[in-house]
């Protein structure tokens, strides 16, 4: 007489197959989440790039009506330059004037995407990421009143 | 096991990849502020010298290093680096050349966590600008080191 053993079901099989499947899928998901944070440094740098365009237009520029203008178009073509949008750039002057010796500060924001993975889409509202560029405008330079002595 | 272990390799080389990013992040503001703060110092030229040759002739073009080193000190002050502690300041100037070196640390977010690793990174900004006369600006030879 054979003996027999106890029968073996499939339900630990079904159940060790449906972790390495979703496992393999969080870990695919989650890897581009952590890779999606390069797009944080990406934007970092660009906004860096757009700040400090946007100042050396600013104290180069030829008169004050056009120095706004001129450091905020430099901001946006930085910013296209780095494959963004420009609708999600910001800038502001944080200090100075455009005058003789005057130090400018101005800061760039770039709001971005919280999430923005493959499938999914788009989530969250995003936070900003901000850099900010300073520079003197020449105390040399032609073009405009008063005398250079700012280092005095 | 696998899952476990996917999902502990999966944090452990999220934690590096957020380190390494925030140093570069670090040096990359420290070599940009060392570069606007150059570019501010190279106007302290002194005057004394560059106007004695009389009116209508520029006369030398020379990096006071005194007014350089408070324009830096400026620049940085206006520029307030993020994420870096800037601990060393190096102004080098050179007839019309000067030199800026700035040396920071930059705190790690996860690394500090595990015994025996390091918790920040040091990081070197260097950058070198030329005061030049002129609409155009006159060529000057780069220095090779500062």
């Amino acid at each position: 007489m054979r003996a027999v053993g106890p029968r073996r079901d499939e339900a630990g099989q079904v159940g060790g197959v449906e972790g390495a499947i979703f496992g393999v899928l969080v870990f695919v998901f989650g890897t581009l989440v952590v890779v999606n944070a390069w797009a944080v440094v990406d934007a970092k740098l660009a906004a860096g790039s757009a700040a400090r365009e946007a100042t050396r237009s600013y104290v180069e520029a030829r008169s004050a009506s056009e120095a706004g203008t001129s450091a905020q178009r430099a901001a946006e073509e930085a910013i296209r330059g780095h494959g963004r949008q420009v609708e999600r750039l910001g800038l502001r002057s944080v200090d100075g004037r455009f005058a003789r010796c005057a130090r400018v500060t101005l800061e760039a924001t770039y709001r971005v995407p919280l999430l923005a993975v493959p499938v999914l889409g788009r989530r969250g509202a995003g936070f900003t990421v901000a850099a900010r560029h300073s520079e003197v405008v020449d105390p040399y330079r032609s073009g405009l009143a008063g005398e250079a002595s700012c280092g005095a | 096991m696998l899952v476990p272990a996917a999902v502990l390799v999966l944090v452990i080389l999220g934690a590096i990849a957020v380190d390494f990013s925030v140093a570069f992040l670090g040096q990359r503001e420290l070599t940009s502020a060392a570069a606007a703060a150059a570019n501010d110092a190279s106007t302290a030229i002194a005057e004394e010298r560059f106007y004695r040759s009389g009116a209508g002739d520029a006369g030398d073009v020379v990096i006071d290093g005194g007014r350089a080193a408070r324009v830096v000190d400026q620049a940085l002050a206006a520029r307030a680096p993020r994420g870096v502690t800037i601990d060393g300041v190096s102004v080098d100037p050179s007839g019309g050349q000067v030199c800026v070196v700035l040396r920071g640390r930059v705190d790690y977010v996860f690394a500090k966590a595990v015994p025996g690793m390091a918790d920040g990174a040091v990081v070197q900004g260097r950058s070198t600008a030329t005061a030049v006369t002129g609409a155009a600006g006159s060529p000057v030879e780069p220095r090779p080191a500062c």
